[in-house]
Parts: C-alpha cells; structure tokens; sequence
C-alpha cells in the first residue's frame, strides 16, 4: 500500500530502509525510525481500537508516552505482548500487531451497541444494578462485563525473554533530554560532574526536534544534535535513549527503565530485552517537559482528533500528514506552530481560535502566510464516525457560554491544542508539594523535598530563553555544590517567536438540544456528562469523582485528561483549582514490565538454593530432594521402585536395627567465644548452663521475650571460654541476629562474641546400636568407650589426616554420634563413613527417616516449635530453670499459659493400629457433632512407627497431661477421615531413654 | 530504597540492612521485681509515632552490628545514626 | 432515598441523569450526638451503619479527617475470606462472609461480591500438613474448604508455574470456594449511603484535635469544625490509631506500617480466583476491569508515608513471576501505598478501653477489608451494649496481658516480618 500521506523531503526517519509490518493482518510498509502510529498514519490509516466501555473508534491523539488509546497488541518474536502504545513501540521488520477491544474486527465492533445504550451507563451505573436476582452477579453479570473489558490479551506462556537490573550512582541524573535537560546535562559535564542523562525517546532533543528556534548560530535541532554529540565523547557522562526515569524514591534514588531490544525483530544474544536502572543521584534535575492538554467538545474522541503538537511531530519528525484538511482548534499560540508547518508543506489548514484578538509573532506570521483563521470560534462537535470527516463549528460570546449559528466545515482531522501541562510526576513523587501557578492554569513544583530541581516547561517555563538559561544555571549550580569546580559555561543566544497569553477555556458548552458525549478520560470513556453526575450525587472530593467515573485510572494515568477534569469541577463547583487539588502521583510514570523489575530472579533462580557439600554425592545415590527453606536436602534414598513410605521405613528401620547416616550439614551453627559465654547461654536459654564442662553438650530451648519456644539444640563447651551452638535449619539466622541483638544492644557488658560457622561445618549424624564400632573404625585412635566419650560428651578426632569435631548427641533416640569436618572435606567424611560402615549395614537416611525416628520418641521439631507453643506444651518443661532468670522467662505465668488444662504433646495411636493418621487432623470427642465441633487439638506429626509397626502420631492436646489413655477421633474432613484413636505417651520408644546413654 | 549510614562502615543502600523496631524498649533488668503490666508493656508496647522515630537496624550484610536509627516515619527522612551504645 | 435498580436507572436515562439524590449529604455538625465514630473508613461507616439499623441508634455522627473511603478501604487488594485457623478469627470471618453474601441486597447498592474462590498455593508436603491443619479447623468450624492436589490445581490455574524450571513446586493447595473479592470503594459508599438515609450525619473534612474526658469517662470531642458534646466514641482509624491513641495517653500495641499493592495493565479474563504463593508472599486476582491485583510484604519499617519503595514491589513482583511466570510480560500499571494497624499477635482489636464510652477498634493488619461488615457488626454491639459480642470477645485488649494470643502465624511481636 502506498503511502499517501508521506512527505517527501521532511523528517528525522531513514528512507534508506524500507521496513514491512502487519496491522489486523494487512501489509504495510514504513521506514526506519517511524513507530507503528507514525507508519499507520502514513498509510492513511486512523481507526486503531475500540474504548473501554462503549467500544468507540479510538484513533491516535498524541505521539508518545502521553497516548491515551492507541494501543494495541504486539507480536514480536513468537511473543504475543498486549497493550503496547504505537506512539511508542518503533517499527522492526516483520512487526505484527492487531487490534484490542473489539469483536470480531475493529472496523465492525459488537460491542459498539453499548454505544447505542450510553444513556443508560453513566458513571457508576453498575453500582445501581446488577443486584436481582443475588446469585446472578457473580454468575451472569459479572462475567459478562469481565469479558467485556480488559484490552490486550495476556499469553499465559512464559516468557523467554532475559531482564537485568544495573545499580548506578551519579552527581546528577537528568529526566529528559529536551532543551531544558541537555542545557543542565551540558553545563554540569561541562564543570566535571559525573551526569546521567535519560531519554525517553529514541531521539534526543525533545522539542528542539520540532521548533523553529535558534540558538547561537544553529537551529534548535542543530545544536541539540551537537551537544549530544559532545556529551557522548565524555567519560563522566553517561546517556540513555529508549529509558525512561519512572520513579522517584526515597534518598534520591531513582529507578529507570531502559528498552533495550524492544525496537527489534528479536533481542540479541547475551542482550536483555530490557534494562533496570537503580541510580542513587546526589541531585536530580527534572527536565521532563510538558504535555500538550486537550480542548473539549463534542465527540471529540472521534479518530482524527489528534493534539496540534503531536501533529506536529508526525510531520516534522516522520514526515508525516494526520490529514490533508486539518482544522486547527486551539485557545493559545502553540496551535499556530502546527498550522505554520501544514501550511509550509502545501496543506491548508484552518484556525478556530478561542480568544477575540491575541497578537503575536506567531499570529502574524500565520495572517502573512494566507492562512484562514476564525477568532472567538470553537469546534462544537466532530463529525464522522470512524473517522473525522467534517465539524460543527460556531462562534462563541465573550463570556464563553453562548454558541451563535453553528456551521459545518470539511476537514480530515482537528489538531487541538489547549495550553501546556507541566510533567510534575517526578518531582511529585520526591514528595514535593506542588503548587498551582494561575498564569500557565496548571500544578508546577513547589519546595523540593529531595535533593531534586525542575527545569524547563515542566517548571512551567515555556519560552526558551529562560529555559536555556536557568538549566545552564541549575547545572552548573548543582554541579559546583559536589564537584566544586568552577567552569561555567557561557549561555547561547536564542531567536525565538514570542508568544502572547492563551484562553482560560478548555471546555465547549453544548448547543442548545445536543447531547454529544464531550470526552476527558478517553481511554475509559469518562465524559463531561459523568462527572457532572458524580458531583451531582456528592461525589465530590476529587478523589471520590476519579474513583466513581474511573476518571485517570486508565492506561495513560491521566496524563492528558487529569487537569481538565480538575478544571471542570473547579467550574461546576465555583471552586479554583488548587482548592480541588490533584489525586496523588505514584509511580511509575509509564507502565513498566514487570519482568524488568523483577530481573533474573526467575524461575530456579527466584530464590537462592542451598546444597550441603555432599549434594552431588546425594544426587548420585538416587536421593529424592526435598526442599527445607532455601535448603535442598536428601528426602529418601530411593531404591528400585520405592515410594517414599517404603524408603523412608526401610532407612528408618535400619537405624533401628543397624547404623544409618544423615547430612546434618544444614543445621546452623555458631560458635560462641569470650569469658561471659556461659553467661550468654545462660540467659538465653531456659535451662542451666554455667556449670557446662569443657568437651560436654547439652541440649537447650530458647524463648522468644513472649514466652513462645523460638528455637532448640545443642550448645558444645569446645574449651573454656568457647562453645559451639547449633540451631534448626529454619531458625539459623533469626537466632544469630538474637544473639547478636543481646549481646550488642541489651547486654552489652558481657564479654562475649557470636559468628555464623553454618558454612564452615560439614557435618553427618551416625545413629544407630552399630554406630560405635563404625565410629572406632574412623577413628582408630580415640577412646569412643561409653566411658570415654558417653552421652553428651564431646571430642576431636583425626579422620584419616583431617580435623573433626565428634559430638555425642542423638536425634534419632539410638546411640548416634554427630562427625563435622571443614565443609571442603564434607564429601570426603561421608564417602568415608559409608564405605567403612558397609560391614555395619550402613544406609543413608534422609528426612522423611529422620522425621520418623524424632517423631516416635517424642521428640518435638518444626512443627510442633511452630511459634504459637511455649516449653510447657512440649513436654520441655524440665528444661526450664525455676531458680534462674532468662529470655521470656517472665512470660511463662500469664494465665492463659498456667492454666490447668493447657495444651500439651501427646502420643496418639488409631485404634485399628493400622489408619495412619493425617497430619493436621484435628482431635474431637464426638465425631458426628453439629458444627462448629469443639476441637480438643491437633495432629502435628505422624509418622510409622518402626520400632512398633503401626501408625504413630503426635498431638498438641488439650489437658494433654491428663488426657493418656483417653479415646477420641481424629478427624480429617478434608480428606474425609474419621478415626478412633487412643491417646499414648509421646515417647512411643524407649522412654527412658536407654539406647541414647548404651 | 532508604539510604542508610551504618555507624561502623557508612553509608550503605537499605537491602545490605534488617529493620529491628523501636529503639526506645528497654530490656527489665534480669531477676528484678517487676510487674505484670510492666512486663506485659515491654513485651507489647511500641512507639510508633507518626515523625521522629528512634529505631534499631542491623547490618544484617555488612558489620552485623546493630545500631540505632532517627528517621521521620511520614517522610522517611534519616536525621541521625547511632551506635548502639550511644544516646541521642 | 431513591432505590437503586434497573427501572430506575432507565428511568433517569430520559432525565439525563439529572434527578439522583445525594448518595450522603454533607452537614454541618450538630452540637451534641449520642455516638460519635471517629475515622470514616469502611469500619466506620459500617458501625455506623449497624448502630442505626441494628440498635436504632440513629444520631451519630461519622468525623473523617479527609473523605470517607479514603484510607484503607480504598487501598486494598479486596479479597474476602474467612479461612482461619483460629475459632476466634474463623467464627468472627465466617459471620462476615454472611454478610458479604447479602450486603448488595442490604444496602441496595452492588458492591460486586464475587465468591470466585481463594487458592493457597503449598510448596512441600511439610505446607499441606499446615493448610491441612487450617483446612479441616474450617470445615469443623463450619467454613468450606477443599484441598487440592497438584492435579487439581493445575486445572483450575493452568497459568501457574507447572513447568520443571520452578524453584518451589506446587504440590496442592487449600481452597476456600466462597472466598472473592469484592468492588471496595462500592463497600464504603453504599454503607454511607445507607447510614446517611438512616439520619447518621457523615462529617467529612473534619480533623480530631482532641477529647474531652473526665472523671475516666467521654464527654465530648474536639475537632476542626468545633467541639461536639458526646458520651460515646468510637475509635475506627486504622492507620491513625497510634496518632490518635496519643491524644488520648494511651499505648496500644499496635504498629504502625506500609503495605503496597500494585495493578498491571488491564488485560482480558485470564485468572477467575484469588490465587496466593505459599513459597513467600504474593497475592493476586484479576479485577472485573482486567487489571492483576497484586500485593505482598510490608515495606519492613514503620511508615506513616502512603507511599513505599521499589525494592518491596520488586521482592513481590519475583515472587508473583516464580508462581505464575506469565505475568512478567504483563506491565505494572500503579502502585500505591495503605497504613496498616500491625498488632502485636496479628490480629485485631474490638473492645473497650479503660476510658468509660470510649470503644477501640482497630490492628487489623493486612485484613481489615473482609472484615469490614463484621467489623461494623460487632463494634455496633460492642457501643450500642457498652459490652463486647461473643464473636469479639477473642478480640480484647488485655489479651496481651492474659496470653490470650490469636497468632495464626506464629510470627510473635516483630510485626513487620510476614
């Protein structure tokens, strides 16, 4: 398809190569440097979606980020990306892309008939109805409207792209690169700053790409091309296109996304698709600019209804005509500027002016060059459906509120222009309270919060003189504060057209029996006629009026509707604006992709994972992993066919009868140095600990100040002022931070110093009635007599030419022993043990094992510690010192804890000896009792007994104490069980503990 | 992401950091006679006061040293870092 | 008051609209009133609401420092559930669900109650033991609950992260059916409506400065538009409650935080539940305008700033992608920022106070809007009776000093940890 609306001999794109795309399955050809609206707009086409709520032909109304409904979904690659901007995204070769919000097609929309019935859906009308019968909202109402809304469609595939994230810190970080940005940006390199500056755009410059201005002896385009230029050549400049700055945070950081490949076919390899910038600025400029804001009439979302600056760039950057007839309505200068262009390329345009009799350099270059211009006119009404094919236009009284004779004039387009609304997001976001400046009729930042200044037309400077000249200032201002270099630089000279002030009028009153919809919002179909309905039923903070007619909250964010519908409350409610005032800003200022801010933490990488110095070993011997925190660790060695209930019982079993080894390697571990050590344990721990003797352990509970168990384990007297403590897998760190805590801000009189030695151990659990002669066999030269090294006792030992530490303690309830070495010899230890505990029937045990060895003596882990229990509850009672004081001690005797039937750790049998019991079942007297049925307690653990051969629980019951012998049900509804049980002592195996001292 | 001067290595950026609640609780000495209600208070009761606000931190990546923080509860703003020894 | 309905909204069609009423007026305060309820979020509104319809207690006044709706109701990712493990929470949620289900009929205005089903995500079987734990308290309490296996999950979320490069997998979830969400700012402005069509006055613009007590009893408030004459007062801030505790010497163990919650950009139906990560915290559902709705963790200290930081959002966002990796194409839209009331268990707080006819509710943590019509419920009895309800009654204040502690997750008193 030709392009008929391409000029020839303008713009910034490469007419060296061609590139060929897909709209809604059509071919079209562009060039380089065009985005999909630039490309469209120059094959004529306008119509490119579908609004939100009545499905109205959407074309495009700006050029950029601004965009408030020109969206659309993107094939890239095999990727399918919904609601991409087509002001944004650039052209690539083979670029797809179709239509959103419509059925079937965009030219022929089913759900344009909502269109037909707006009368009926004014803001909030769904609050109103949709309520008979009840059940149907969610069943029929709401999945009707659901479908009804939404845009793009979001691909459930995962995507293969790559995002990475950078960390970066700067003097100075300058948002935008128009004439206020690279002014401070030049300025500020210039006297030695460290600078970053980010654009949004492909192309630097902003406006100067667009104005007919001068500066020195260069056009505006020309300087800006010379300075980047420059800039480009410093090391202590860093600048970005395609990235856009979307926050502003706290401490002057800023966040900043950087599209990296988005422009082409496909990312390149080792390339992200995107790039996220972290930058920690000492001070920020905020040279963002300005955007162009709307003129309201009637049907003024009608496509050909475009922005006069975003025509502008379409023809001066692209090359590119949004119409052949173009009618020019504008209540300011800006508007001249566009129809100076069409006139200078051979189209006539025609001006409706709102103001009576404005003079300037503009308006009379535009009366010399012949073009037709209507003072005191507004556009009443577009005409055409799909697209502008003419309008309703009339003069309007001085007080603006009466419409003379209306009149229809041909056009294919109506550039709007309604004054200038600065981009204050960012400097908003600092938390600057910004202020209200009357003469520009728009919010301007106030007082800086941060270390940020604005610059430019975003400061609601619009001529550019100033503007050069106070960011030459702020650059070299700020750069001198942190470089204190002196190098000023000398400000350029500019020509530039003056202009004069523009209309305080945004608004076209509807003739006298019109009911046209006048849009603000036209992404999400807010118009005139619904905030008047809003403040109408009281909706009246500005706060209320967005979130009752959506006003704002659509793709865009507001950025060219947010103002005007300031404006209009402030009319309706004869209130000036900034007694409104405006909803919050909140980042980001554009979308951003989530997986940018995400990075590489994705998939197995999402988390850290953590294998113990004997993973591979594991790995290699079948294991079946299991996660335990960020922690991988062996479940059960599988053999054969096995099923996890199988393994775990034969390694479990072999425990029992043989030797089994385990990788405790996960364990933390802290070792524990100084004078005042004992003391620290002491008063950390519930029980006794300051006549610990050297080479001895002990198992200790401590306590949250709350009175809840926080962690268990044992602490080894290594030497006379060292320990080394151990804690749960899952506790580590919170316990290592406690400690430290105490130490450093509660107690800080004690001597005493803690580190994490959790990497530094490899350690193996040996267990079993043949784990001593294993142990003799590694080490051949100790004494591992029950005399020698009895229960509890400690060691060192030399196994085969490396250190280790032999602890004699035991999870399992068998004689076990606990062997650590330096974690670089983990693998070694291990291979060692297993192959010398061949003759002793040794057999690796994972968790699953171990879990069953703990839970049928009785011996309480995670899932009874699960922070809700105190010692008392786990049968540690014994634990806990009546003489001494310690962490939480003081909790203990709240009543709910003293009471007589407080809960406690029972053993719990089925009946039948034979249903294993769910965990998490629930313990109940009457089985078949109404609801809610009282719950006496809870299954924490079950497991099959090996010792007994039958299913084994243990419970955290009611008046547990008095409760062994009782019969009672365990119920599971969940999975639909029911059963008898009897309660039994939780230590189901040897009770007095025998085994543990043989 | 707050920018944080640990006392011990300077300023560092807050992920390098863990948040450790109000300052201002004091630990009952051991052993001594208090109380329920003023157990009870230390255990539960915070200041949480919208403004300056002493805080704990620990650089929980960095010199684990816990420290004591002013910040501005409404602005985030950082007035002061100390040790944790030292009083405001 | 006009009836909102099908007819009517037909009916003002032909009348361009131009004849609905107020749906609340906006007073002036009267000098004296019998309850006053400070803070007019959607707790607020529905005490208020509760006082007139269900005690015919209908002069009171509603103070809001800004507009109503404006805290938290307004803030939060609106999801409904009473999937607790804890009588105390369960009975007290389950009673609200019964409120949810009828409140659009109740309050005549469609708050678009959506029971589309909540989905706890498990990542070990050492997690399912814990929702079965959960999951069978709720059926024994009456509440619905059905637990999922992998299979079964990956029918209903296909979009979930099934695939082999996933670093927790899922292995079942614990659902709750009649869990969903709801349109929140509908919540508080039907319940004002109907408050205000009761004669309960809704004082927006209206700041506390302080309260006049004496002899250990209320006698009035002291606010920006004068001093109003009152023997009870309700204390509905969430957010507020330490600022306003102040005023009146009192420590509550409440802190104060941020918790913020982001959109993506509206996209067609793909998620019909209420989905949340077990392998960290991460909640989402897809809101009727097809935006992802999406929250996770405090900001990690205490904030009084409606306004949080990326590092947060980008901890939440990693682990939505690792639950459902199709969302990182998808593009974060806003982002905002609510004040949470943290107490010191993890649950809330609706009881008396050891000041006569001065009533407290407030530490609702990350759950205060599925209480919202419990919430109202209860604290209505609790003034209206100057005794709390038995579905209260687990949440009293000196259950800190009994142990009477409600820590469904076992986390204790550094609240800002989840």
């Amino acid at each position: 398809m030709s392009q008929n609306f391409r000029l020839k001999n303008i713009g910034l794109i490469n007419r060296d190569k061609k590139i060929s795309f897909k709209f809604n399955g059509k071919s079209y050809f562009g060039y380089e440097g065009d985005t999909i609206a630039s490309a469209l707009l120059a094959n004529g086409v306008h119509l490119i979606g579908r609004s939100f709520k009545y499905h109205r032909p959407r074309g495009f109304f700006g050029s950029g980020v601004d965009e408030p409904y020109a969206i659309v979904q993107l094939y890239r690659n095999g990727e399918s990306v919904a609601n991409i901007k087509t002001t944004e995204q650039e052209l690539f070769e083979g670029l797809e892309a179709t239509s959103v919000n419509c059925w079937p097609n965009v030219n022929f929309d089913i759900g344009a008939i909502n269109n037909f019935l707006k009368i009926f859906l004014p803001a909030g009308f769904y609050y109103k109805t949709f309520m008979w019968p009840k059940s149907f909202w969610h069943k029929v109402y709401e999945p009707f409207i659901r479908k009804a809304a939404g845009f793009g469609v979001a691909s459930t595939k995962h995507d293969k792209e790559r995002y990475e994230h950078k960390y970066e810190y700067c003097d100075l970080l300058v948002a935008g690169s128009g004439p206020s940005g690279l002014a401070s940006t030049y300025a500020a390199a210039k006297n030695g700053a460290r600078v970053i500056l980010a654009e949004d755009k492909p192309r630097f410059g902003g406006t100067l790409l667009t104005s007919e201005v001068n500066i020195g002896n260069q056009t505006g385009k020309e300087w800006a091309e010379s300075i980047i230029a420059e800039l480009k050549e410093m090391p202590n400049v860093i600048i970005k296109n395609r990235s856009q700055v979307f926050g502003y945070y706290d401490h002057n950081m800023l966040v900043m996304s950087e599209r990296i490949s988005d422009h082409l076919p496909k990312t390149k390899k080792y390339s992200p698709k995107e790039r996220l910038w972290y930058i920690r600025a000492k001070e920020v400029i905020i040279s963002s600019g300005s955007i162009e804001r709307p003129l309201i009439f009637g049907n003024n979302d009608t496509p050909g209804v475009i922005l006069s600056s975003a025509a502008k760039e379409y023809l001066k950057v692209y090359g590119v005509l949004v119409g052949k007839k173009p009618l020019i309505f504008t209540n300011n200068d800006s508007g001249y500027e566009t129809a100076v262009e069409f006139k200078k390329n051979g189209v006539d345009p025609v001006i409706l002016d709102t103001r009576k009799n404005p003079k300037s350099e503009i308006i009379n270059e535009a009366k010399n060059l012949d073009i037709d211009i209507k003072f005191s006119y507004v556009v009443v009404a577009a005409k055409g459906y799909k697209k502008v094919r003419s309008a309703e236009i009339a003069k309007i009284s001085e007080d603006k509120k009466e419409l003379s004779i209306i009149e229809n004039i041909n056009c294919d387009c109506i550039c709007v222009s309604g004054f200038w609304t600065p981009t204050i997001h960012l400097a908003s976001q600092s938390g600057n309270k910004t202020k209200f400046n009357k003469d520009i009729d728009a919010f301007v930042p106030g007082q800086s919060k941060q270390e940020e200044t604005t610059v430019g037309s975003a400061n609601g400077i619009f001529t550019l003189e100033e503007t050069l000249k106070n960011s030459f200032d702020m650059g070299y201002e700020l750069s001198k504060k942190i470089t204190k270099n002196d190098n000023k630089i000398s400000v350029p000279s500019v020509v530039e057209k003056k202009s004069t002030e523009h209309d305080k009028f945004w608004c076209v009153p509807l003739p006298k029996g019109k009911n046209y919809k006048r849009f603000l919002d036209f992404q999400n179909d807010v118009a005139v006629s619904d905030v008047e309905i809003a403040l109408k039923e009281g909706y009246r903070s500005i706060e209320h009026v967005k979130r009752y007619t959506t006003l704002g909250m659509a793709t865009d964010q507001g950025k060219t509707s947010n103002l005007n519908g300031l404006q209009l409350v402030s009319n309706i409610e004869n209130k000036i604006v900034p007694e409104i005032g405006h909803t919050t800003f909140r980042p980001p200022y554009t979308p951003v992709t989530i997986g940018a801010i995400v990075g590489r933490e994705v998939g197995k990488h999402s988390k850290p994972t953590r294998k113990s110095p004997i993973h591979k070993w594991h790995n290699e011997s079948n294991a079946v992993f299991v996660d335990a925190g960020v922690w991988v660790r062996p479940r059960y060695y599988k053999q054969g066919n096995e099923t996890l209930f199988e393994g775990s019982k034969r390694e479990a079993t072999n425990v029992r009868k043989n030797v089994g080894v385990c990788d405790v390697t996960t364990l933390g571990k802290i070792d524990i140095k100084g004078p005042d050590a004992a003391e620290l344990l002491n008063r950390v721990y519930t029980n006794a600990w300051l006549k610990l003797p050297v080479g001895k352990a002990r198992y200790g509970v401590m306590l949250r100040e709350d009175g809840i168990v926080m962690d268990d384990g044992t602490t080894t007297r290594i030497s006379e002022n060292h320990y080394h403590m151990t804690t749960t897998t899952a506790q580590a760190a919170n316990v290592l931070s406690h400690l430290e805590y105490y130490i450093q801000v509660v107690w800080p009189e004690l001597n005493v110093n803690v580190v994490s030695t959790t990497e530094q151990w490899a350690g193996a659990a040996i267990a079993g009635p043949n784990s001593r002669k294993l142990l003799q066999k590694l080490f051949p030269n100790l004494d591992v007599s029950n005399e020698g090294l009895p229960f509890m006792g400690y060691t060192e030992g030399n196994l085969f030419g490396i250190f280790a530490r032999i602890f004699r303690i035991s999870f399992s309830g068998e004689l076990a022993y606990e062997v650590n070495v330096g974690s670089d010899n983990g693998n070694f230890m291990w291979k060692k043990i297993i192959e010398i505990g061949k003759e002793f029937e040794i057999q690796p045990y994972g968790t699953e094992a171990l879990s069953t060895l703990r839970i049928e003596m009785g011996h309480v882990a995670g899932s009874e510690l699960d922070g809700r229990t105190i010692p008392y509850d786990n049968s540690l009672e014994g634990l806990v010192s009546k003489k001494k004081d310690f962490i939480g001690k003081r909790s203990l005797n709240r009543k709910a804890f003293t009471v007589e039937d407080r809960q406690k750790v029972v053993g719990v049998v089925p009946i039948d000896k034979k249903t294993s019991i769910p965990e998490g079942s629930h313990l109940v007297k009457d089985a078949n009792a109404k609801l809610p049925n009282p719950k006496l307690g809870y299954i924490s653990a079950s497991c099959w007994s090996v010792e007994h051969d039958n299913p084994f629980s243990l419970a955290i019951l009611r008046d547990g104490k008095n409760m062994i012998g009782q019969k009672l049900f365990a119920l599971s509804p969940l999975k639909n069980k029911s059963i008898a049980v009897e309660i039994v002592s939780s230590h189901y195996v040897d009770p007095k503990g025998e085994r543990v001292r043989s | 992401m707050l920018h944080i001067k640990c006392p011990h290595c300077g300023m560092r950026s807050q992920n390098e950091f863990a948040y450790g609640g109000d300052a201002s609780v004091k630990r009952p000495e051991l052993n001594k006679e208090i109380s329920d209600l003023e157990w009870d208070n230390f255990v539960y009761l915070r200041k949480s006061l919208r403004g300056k606000h002493l805080e704990l931190w620990q650089h929980i990546s960095g010199c684990r040293q816990w420290f004591k923080v002013q910040r501005d509860t409404a602005t985030h703003e950082i007035f002061k870092t100390l040790k944790a020894n030292e009083d405001i | 008051m006009q009836k909102y309905s099908v007819f009517n909204l037909i009916k003002n069609a032909f009348s361009k609209h131009q004849d609905w009423d107020l749906a609340w007026k906006d007073p002036t305060p009267k000098k004296e009133y019998d309850v006053v309820i400070i803070g007019g979020g959607g707790h607020g509104l529905a005490t208020a609401y509760y006082l007139a319809k269900e005690h015919n207690i209908k002069n009171v006044a509603i103070i809001e420092k800004g507009w109503i709706g404006g805290g938290n109701v307004g803030r939060n990712t609106t999801i409904i559930r009473s999937n607790y493990m804890y009588d105390d929470n369960a009975l007290f949620s389950e009673f609200g669900m019964n409120l949810w289900r009828k409140m659009s009929q109740d309050l005549n205005y469609n708050v678009m109650f959506s029971p589309r089903g909540i989905i706890n995500l498990a990542h070990s079987d050492a997690q399912m033991n814990v929702y079965t734990r959960r999951g069978n308290s709720m059926l024994l309490n009456g509440i619905d609950a059905v637990l999922l296996n992998r299979e079964q999950v990956k029918e209903i979320i296909p979009m979930a992260d099934f695939s082999d490069n996933v670093r927790f997998p899922i292995f079942g979830a614990l659902m709750q059916p009649s869990a969903g969400t709801a349109r929140h700012d509908a919540v508080a402005w039907g319940y004002a409506r109907q408050a205000d069509s009761m004669g309960v006055d809704i004082i927006q613009n209206c700041e506390v400065t302080g309260f006049d007590i004496s002899s250990g009893k209320i006698n009035g408030v002291r606010t920006s538009r004068g001093d109003i004459k009152v023997k009870k007062i309700g204390l509905c801030v969430a957010g507020s409650t330490n600022i306003l505790a102040e005023k009146l010497n009192m420590t509550i163990p409440v802190e104060t935080h941020l918790l913020q919650a982001c959109v993506s950009e509206p996209v067609k139906p793909v998620l019909d539940r209420v989905v949340t990560f077990g392998a960290g915290h991460f909640y989402i559902s897809q809101s009727d305008k097809g935006e992802m709705v999406m929250g996770g963790d405090l900001d990690g200290y205490n904030s009084y700033a409606q306004r949080g930081n990326l590092p947060t959002l980008q901890h939440v966002l990693t682990e939505g992608i690792a639950m459902m990796p199709f969302l990182s194409k998808l593009k974060m839209l806003r982002t905002w920022g609510g004040i949470m009331d943290m107490s010191m268990d993890g649950s809330p707080i609706i009881d008396k106070t050891h000041i006569g006819g001065l009533y407290l509710n407030c530490g609702w943590c990350y759950g205060g809007f599925k209480a919202t019509p419990a919430s109202g419920w209860t604290f209505a009895h609790t003034i209206a009776q100057d005794r709390v309800h038995k579905l209260n009654a687990g949440y009293s204040l000196n259950r800190f000093n009994t142990g009477h502690l409600l820590d469904e997750k076992g986390l204790g008193t550094k609240t800002w940890i989840s």
